[in-house]
């Protein structure tokens, strides 16, 4: 018995300074609340022509505070099946319902897209992947599919705000560069990025993203950035130092930006964990963005 | 309204796979410590066209200077396979057990049977690189005009893709016989294309990046292809052979046995299709490896996961 208890007594004073990934879990701001007024999430399939032949399934998030008079603020998030999922790391409608009605940030229409993929012509055959292809490359591609394709369809039915103050673009890993690219590529059209265990390491050549960052006059971006110590070190890159190089870069630059280290792994749980404090970092200045129109 | 259907079940699989789960490939998954190139054959003028049959054996072409198909059994032994052939640049066996080939210098594609006999399919075409599909289908590369056309099973010619890939070159399939990959010699990608139910191909995606020389920062000069039992991808370039894997990602860049020389064609060969065979000059070499070919006049299979 002895020893376990040490062993006990042990572990429990080792927590809270190396919280393993099983320890960040969603908050009460993730949980839903009786007095909260749920939105409405809706899921679509759309075929692309700029990545052509690929489907893919998205959701829009609706809150029940829409009015059509008014143009919502926009979230738009990769891999977007599992930021909706009712049981996952970021279950964001339920975020998205309680900040909203707590005033913490703008009445927010959200935008949730899987990567495509070409789907097989034969049965036994394997569709071909596209997410890498999409998230990772330096482009405009991606950003175009947003803008040309998703976001005018979700504009045939909802008013968006195109002040890209109100535009957040968000992701894990290869859906975090994917983020950035976007607001790098079009900071008109989106001037904020979160990004989660981003990989800004050589998938695709993302890697050199703090050097462009440096040496670009600065762009209009609040960037908010999450890695965990123990995020992956592999053929790509160390996520760990990319990040903190992408961090070092903002700051150099002049860049409005937040960093978060913790000591989580390639998950999206630390991410998840703090996602309404995120969400309330990068709508920091919604009411005065408001009040000044 | 079917084909929706069946996109929502893909992609709600997909997203059941979650984020992060895209395996990562090193060269370490393929190469083995100690082992590296040795000449499995040399004389040579310009070698070319690398396959291989059921066994194992190896069959090639001296583009520029040699007349016939060579083989180089198991043993190491190699022979004429087929004399009076000359100008061949791209070899493949197909399901028939015929031997597929693209005879550049007189502009034709043929196919020998087993004694050697052959047989024109067509002519007047400026074949480069072939693959055949298990059902018969076969894919070449027309270099110069940029085309990929195809010979279906009854012997009927189309092109099937015009202008999309600069200069066409080396051409291969995934695993399971559904995307066709060709490499630009012209450009810096490896292009995918879907094979549609009637052969015709479909969804072009310039889904590999190669690396490209320092000096030529555009032009990879992508050749010769080659497809492992777990859907990795191998690519003949000026900076080496260049290795991605399914989902498109580089996983790194096997050293060129001669650099001097130009690196042209790339196929798995030997005990159980588990070396590296590259044509790189006048020579061919070898290296023993941790993955093994696939190979395409065999039943189409899923890629396997790779051992941990």
């Amino acid at each position: 018995m002895k020893p376990r208890f040490f062993l006990l007594l042990f572990t429990a004073f080792l927590a809270p300074v190396h919280a393993a990934d099983e320890d960040y879990t969603p908050g009460p701001d993730a949980m839903p609340k009786e007095e909260v007024p749920k939105g409405e999430v809706r899921q679509h399939t759309w075929t692309s022509e700029i990545f052509p032949g690929t489907i893919r399934d998205y959701w829009v998030y609706v809150p029940a505070q829409y009015d059509k008079e008014k143009p919502a603020a926009l979230l738009v998030c990769q891999d977007g099946g599992g930021f909706v999922r009712e049981n996952g790391a970021f279950r964001a409608p339920t975020v998205l319902d309680n900040l909203i009605h707590a005033g913490d940030i703008p009445v927010t229409i959200g935008i949730f897209i899987n990567p495509g993929v070409v789907p097989a012509a034969k049965e036994g055959q394997e569709p071909r992947k596209n997410r890498s292809f999409e998230y990772d490359t330096l482009s405009d591609q991606y950003a175009r599919f947003l803008l040309e394709e998703i976001i005018p369809e979700v504009e045939k039915t909802y008013r968006l705000t195109d002040d890209p103050k109100d535009r957040v673009i968000c992701g894990n890993s290869s859906g975090a560069i994917c983020a950035f690219t976007v607001a790098w590529e079009r900071p008109e059209s989106f001037g904020k990025v979160i990004s989660h265990i981003g990989s800004f390491t050589n998938i695709r050549g993302g890697h050199v993203y703090p050097a462009l960052i440096r040496k670009t006059e600065p762009k209009p971006i609040r960037v908010f950035l999450q890695d965990g110590e123990n995020d992956l070190d592999n053929l790509h890159g160390n996520w760990p130092i990319a990040n903190e190089q992408m961090a070092a870069a903002l700051k150099f630059a002049g860049y409005d930006y937040r960093f978060v280290m913790g000591t989580g792994k390639h998950s999206s749980r630390h991410g998840g964990a703090i996602f309404p404090d995120t969400l309330r970092w990068i709508w920091e200045d919604w009411k005065e963005s408001v009040a000044a129109k | 309204m079917k084909h929706q259907c069946l996109s929502a079940l893909i992609s709600g699989s997909l997203l059941l796979a979650g984020i992060g789960k895209a395996q990562d490939m090193p060269l370490r998954q393929v190469l083995i410590e100690g082992e590296n190139w040795e000449v499995a054959a040399e004389g040579f003028n310009f070698a070319d066209g690398l396959s291989t049959d059921a066994d194992g054996n190896l069959y090639f072409s001296d583009v520029k200077g040699g007349t016939a198909v060579y083989k180089v059994d198991l043993d190491g032994r190699m022979t004429e396979f087929i004399k009076d052939a000359p100008g061949i640049s791209g070899l493949q066996w197909g399901s028939d057990g015929r031997l597929y080939a693209c005879v550049a210098r007189e502009q034709r594609v043929v196919v020998f049977d087993a004694d050697g006999k052959e047989t024109e399919l067509v002519n007047e075409v400026r074949p480069n690189d072939l693959v055949v599909t298990h059902d018969g289908n076969l894919y070449f590369t027309m270099t110069p005009t940029s085309e990929i056309r195809r010979i279906d099973p009854s012997g009927k010619m189309s092109v099937v893709s015009e202008g999309v890939v600069t200069k066409p070159n080396g051409i291969t399939l995934s695993r399971d016989q559904g995307t066709l990959a060709v490499s630009d010699h012209g450009g810096k990608f490896v292009w995918a294309f879907r094979i549609e139910e009637d052969g015709s191909l479909g969804c072009p995606g310039n889904y590999m990046e190669m690396r490209t020389p320092v000096a030529d920062p555009e032009i990879a000069r992508g050749d010769g292809m080659a497809t492992d039992v777990h859907g990795r991808y191998y690519v003949t370039t000026a900076e080496g052979l260049q290795m991605f894997d399914p989902t498109g990602r580089m996983g790194g860049v096997i050293a060129t046995p001669d650099p001097e020389e130009m690196l042209v064609s790339v196929c798995f060969a030997g005990p159980d299709h588990s070396y590296l065979y590259v044509a790189n000059g006048g020579k061919i070499y070898r290296r023993k490896t941790k993955t093994r070919g696939a190979l395409f006049f065999e039943e189409p299979k899923p890629a396997e996961a790779p051992p941990k």
